[in-house]
């Protein structure tokens, strides 16, 4: 009976200090960014209450298998970029917490965001506080300057909104990335993520009203205007796979990064190396819900 | 014939004047020419874009995606290049043909212009200054299943390499359509291990029905695009050969997925 009690109380005192709790599990991370100011508003307390929440979507709901996490560097600059999917743009999300649990020198990963989630009222704060930038140049070469980790998603808003029979067909390239990561001399990691897409299957957009409320899209999903508040932003079981390539030095002096036809043609090959990988993964998987079989990722068996 | 003569002679200049090496016929194209016609106008209504990047005289390669089930894709290019006002070209189709068996049926492909793939082929080709076009999926494209249709399959490095050693230009193909034209179900791996044959895709026809119902194809409007040439140095060294010819096959399939994918969201964000 007293057992019983303890423990309740003790789980209660997890539920009232999340940050205690997530520097014990998380201590090197902790540790990392503890009492930092930080000149765009990220801060530690709202990511460690939250970081329960994504990490159960990564580890139970979605059960993200991750490859070459160690590609990532633990320190210093460098420029994520990746296939963006999924309507709530949670790819974002499940790499932050594979680089927050999984990796050896775990750190945040600062992805660079649209405008339009820094004008929203109730979630402006909290985009900014669990690591958002806005999307200028400004920003982007500052947090390079400070060697932070930066992550992109060249696609934009238009790649988050892709109706369910365009998905994995990644749209093209914003050449920015490219003249960033020249600019800044920094490397750059392709990233391809499948299951996104998948997790809010998209019918319809409309447009109209996505121009009367002022969003980026409107979509019409199994769940979405129909079902009420938390449901319809429920997403579904699907496995997911994420593939970090090794980083690329593009290796051209500073200079180089106002040559457009040649920034035209690197942000290319980032682009089909990302789309061959997804089409390489897509190939060898099973089934949506159940994904890929173990033996063969492990590459333990032939592949038929 | 004499329909054919009016009707091509641009093109007939051409081929009698090009490489008959392997056994090309105009009379075997003069045989199958109302079957490409139609299929080329009426049956998949081809919207070809892109022939006039093609050179006039000269050797090129053109690579592109494979269809599933036949190689209809290359033979829409052939009735293309040969129909085409502004450009008549004869191309040979360079591709892997070990597995054809029966004598005949090799023969007859090789009437048409098909050519087996070899390196040493492609390059007495090349120096002759002809167009050759290649589908460096091989058979593995054509038994492409239907939930990947429209989704490119890695392509072979080593099938562009006398290309990239000869320094000709590369020009990618994309074709949309082809992949839904013969929806393939699924493919058996043992019965076309039994019967030597690189794959055995099931369609909603092929082992069904009797003899020509079972090579049947859905009206699938197609469209072919021929993208802008490759840029590439032509180099001596042989790592160097061998990677530049990795990174343009990449390139490659690159451009020619991103095409498909603009294609298809033409297609369905049509009104």
């Amino acid at each position: 009976m007293r057992e019983v009690k303890e423990l309740t109380w003790k789980s209660l005192e997890k539920l009232k200090d999340p940050v205690k709790a997530f520097s014990n599990r998380c201590p090197l991370y902790y540790e990392r960014y503890a009492g930092k100011e930080d000149e765009f508003g990220y801060s530690l307390e709202t990511f460690a209450k939250w970081e329960p929440l994504f990490r159960f979507l990564y580890e139970e709901y979605f059960q993200v298998e991750i490859r070459g996490i160690e590609n990532i560097p633990g320190d210093g600059r460098a420029i994520l970029v990746g296939n963006h999917s999924g309507l709530l743009p949670l790819d974002g999300a499940m790499i932050s917490m594979a680089m927050c649990n999984l990796h050896q020198n775990p750190r945040r990963i600062r992805y660079l965001s649209t405008d339009w989630f820094f004008h929203l009222p109730g979630l402006s704060n909290w985009v900014k506080e669990t690591g958002q930038v806005r999307a200028t140049k400004d920003n982007a070469q500052k947090l390079l300057d400070a060697e932070e980790l930066v992550g992109i998603y060249p696609e934009g808003i238009r790649g988050v909104g892709k109706p369910f029979n365009e998905r994995y067909r990644v749209l093209d390239f914003h050449p920015g990335f490219v003249q960033l990561a020249i600019a800044t001399q920094s490397p750059l990691i392709p990233v391809a993520t499948v299951g996104g897409d998948e997790i809010f299957p998209e019918f319809v957009n409309l447009h109209k009203v996505a121009r009367f409320l002022q969003m980026p899209f409107f979509p019409v999903t199994l769940g979405f205007p129909w079902l009420p508040a938390p449901l319809m932003f429920m997403p579904l079981p699907v496995r997911w796979m994420i593939n970090i390539h090794k980083p690329i030095n593009l290796g051209y002096p500073a200079e180089k990064a106002n040559d457009r036809k040649l920034v035209m043609k690197l942000t290319r090959e980032v682009q089909y190396e990302i789309q061959r990988d997804l089409n390489k993964l897509l190939r060898e998987r099973r089934s949506t819900l159940t994904g890929w079989d173990e033996a063969e990722l492990d590459g333990e068996l032939p592949k038929p | 014939m004499s329909q054919f003569l009016s009707n091509y002679r641009d093109f007939l200049k051409q081929a009698t004047k090009s490489d008959k090496y392997h056994g090309f016929d105009v009379r075997a194209l003069v045989r199958v020419e109302p079957m490409l016609s139609f299929l080329f106008h009426d049956w998949w209504r081809v919207e070809f874009n892109g022939l006039e990047k093609l050179p006039k005289e000269g050797s090129a390669l053109i690579v592109g995606n494979s269809g599933s089930f036949l190689p209809w894709p290359a033979t829409m290019l052939l009735y293309a290049l040969m129909s085409s006002r502004v450009n008549p070209r004869r191309v040979h189709i360079v591709a892997d043909m070990d597995w054809i068996k029966d004598e005949r049926l090799f023969a007859s492909f090789l009437e048409l212009g098909f050519v087996p793939f070899s390196s040493a082929n492609m390059k007495r080709l090349f120096a002759k200054g002809e167009l050759v076009a290649i589908f460096p999926e091989g058979a593995a494209g054509l038994a492409r299943p239907f939930s990947a249709r429209e989704r490119l399959i890695e392509f072979d490095w080593v099938k562009l390499l006398p290309a990239v050693e000869e320094g000709v230009p590369i020009f990618p193909i994309a074709t949309l359509g082809c992949d839904e034209a013969i929806p393939v179900l699924t493919n058996l791996d043992s019965i076309a291990k039994m019967l030597n044959l690189p794959s055995f895709p099931i369609t909603p026809f092929f082992p069904w029905l009797p003899f020509p119902f079972n090579l049947a194809s859905l009206p699938t409007k197609w469209n072919m695009s021929i993208l802008k040439p490759l840029s590439y140095e032509k180099a001596e060294d042989r790592d160097l050969i061998e990677e530049t010819s990795m990174k343009q096959s990449q390139f490659a399939e690159g451009e020619i997925q991103a095409e498909l994918n603009r294609l298809l969201r033409q297609r369905w964000r049509a009104k």
